[in-house]
């Protein structure tokens, strides 16, 4: 174990001269990696399954905002642990959906419809 | 004698030989460090917002102590206006249109900008509301009970036949509500920054943006404070010194209060306003498994069509959350909306689920009246 502790340092202090000092051409692989992704958990506003889009009511207190998201083909959506589809969300439904930030805006990989209790 | 009646004698009892906290006094027990962090946040609370320091550009108060200042943390006689939509049993608090808090002024340079005096009423909205400021005394043991709590004293679909049913509400995340008027809001930190963002429109690291104008974006200029417009060790202070405040101690009762004191549960009152609430786990031993007085069960009540106003969350119009019953002595008026000038009024207005206690205490004689009154403005 402290062997293994002793390498990853060694490692790392032989490494940080090579990061710091990257090309340009490595600065741009590491801009190619996967955008980072958020969660958004909220009541569905308004949603348009021709055009792909959703709207979510996410907020802290009585301060609410309306989170726009698009889908995409390859987008999941699950209800009840079962495949789902767009059109089968509702205004009033909460989801949480985990997104991706792209120059068009946020694009949800996965939506997934929460069971809330009944009122 | 029942276990709410005893832990609330046991609760008067160990209360009888300590000094009375008065309203806008920091909880027994707090250690030296979390005294000085409710002075520190005190500060934040009463300070005066700017727009150079982030205010606006839509606000309805410059600070937290505008509206909550009899004493700090205490009622105010503000009014403001929410609004949102209810269509098809679905309830929409209008995100798109500015949110259900519709802010009453402007800055300057907003004003100059758009010529506005006001946020524009939501066209979308099917209701408006007035809200008075509520107090926040005891909001840091509200926010302790646990959700178990809550959801032990429901009974959606009225098992006991006693007319009264109880629901929690939900935040738009799904998770259990308990502070506002409507029970929507989850937690008291979340309703501290949020409050912060909806009634000051000050940001601040939980709620890192501004709202819209009607849906439209601010114009360019009009805002000068750059976001966040407060740290989060100010918000921290801040949501430090309201968590800390105490409920107020009842007073003495005389012959008149022990009187209406005994008629409050006989009455049917105490199905709703649960005399005293359990907090839960909390790293701050001062409200950490403490019994307090509540006289609430956090939950919605349909209050009849007399009382409804806007929806919220799974709360339809006619839905309140039992208000806690904490300093209710120094209130001026009474109800949501301050509609109500006296007690006896208030509890005349009482509908839904409420009507049957509110006809029992109609069919009191005058003087048991009086009593139960003076039992409730002891508190």
């Amino acid at each position: 174990m402290r062997r293994n502790v002793r390498t990853a340092a060694l490692t790392a202090i032989l490494l940080v001269p090579l990061v710091t000092s990257a090309p340009a051409d490595w600065v741009a692989l590491t801009s190619a990696q996967p955008a980072p992704s958020y969660t958004y958990q909220g009541t569905v506003s308004a949603i348009n399954a021709r055009a792909g889009t959703l709207d979510l009511i996410t907020g802290v207190g009585m301060s609410l905002r309306v989170v726009p998201m698009t889908t995409a083909p390859t987008t999941r959506l699950v209800a009840a642990g079962a495949a789902s589809r767009l059109a089968d969300l509702k205004p009033g439904d909460v989801v949480r959906a985990e997104c991706r930030r792209t120059a068009a805006g946020l694009v949800a990989d996965r939506v997934e419809k929460l069971a809330v209790g009944a009122p | 004698m029942t276990r709410p009646r005893v832990a609330l004698a046991l609760l008067v009892l160990a209360v009888g030989c300590q000094k009375p906290l008065k309203p806008g006094d920091p909880l027994r027990g707090l250690s030296r460090a979390e005294r000085d962090r409710f002075d520190r946040g005190k500060v934040v609370f009463d300070s005066v917002f700017t727009p150079e320091t982030g205010l606006g550009p839509l606000f309805n108060s410059t600070g937290c102590g505008e509206c909550h200042e009899n004493p700090a943390g205490g009622r105010g006689d503000e009014v403001e206006v929410h609004a949102t939509a209810f269509r098809g049993g679905v309830c929409d608090p209008l995100p798109q249109e500015g949110g259900p808090v519709i802010q009453q002024h402007t800055t300057p340079a907003l004003k100059q900008a758009l010529g506005l005096d006001e946020e524009p009423f939501p066209p979308s909205a099917t209701a408006r509301a007035m809200r008075t400021s509520p107090v926040v005394f005891g909001g840091g043991l509200l926010d302790l009970v646990p959700d178990s709590v809550l959801l032990a004293y429901a009974d959606p679909g009225d098992q006991n036949h006693d007319g009264v049913k109880g629901r929690p509400n939900r935040f738009v995340d799904g998770r259990i509500g308990r502070f506002g008027r409507k029970a929507f809001v989850p937690t008291l930190r979340e309703f501290n920054a949020g409050a912060f963002a909806a009634e000051m429109s000050v940001t601040n690291p939980q709620q890192p943006t501004e709202e819209d104008i009607g849906g439209k974006p601010i114009p360019a200029g009009v805002d000068p404070a750059a976001d966040p417009e407060i740290t989060q060790d100010a918000l921290d202070l801040t949501d430090d010194f309201v968590r800390f405040l105490a409920p107020p101690t009842p007073l003495k009762l005389g012959k008149d209060g022990r009187r209406g004191r005994d008629l409050f549960p006989q009455v049917g009152c105490a199905s709703c306003h649960i005399p005293t609430l359990h907090t839960g786990a909390s790293p701050v031993p001062a409200l950490r498994n403490r019994t307090f007085a509540a006289y609430t069960d956090l939950l919605l009540h349909d209050m009849g069509a007399g009382l409804a106003d806007i929806c919220l969350g799974l709360a339809s119009p006619a839905d309140f959350r039992t208000e806690p019953l904490l300093d209710l002595r120094g209130a001026e008026h009474f109800l949501h909306d301050g509609r109500a000038a006296t007690l006896e009024q208030a509890i005349e207005l009482h509908g839904g689920e409420g009507s049957g206690a509110r006809d029992r205490f109609e069919a009191l004689s005058a003087a048991d009246r009086a009593a139960l009154v003076a039992f409730l403005k002891s508190l």
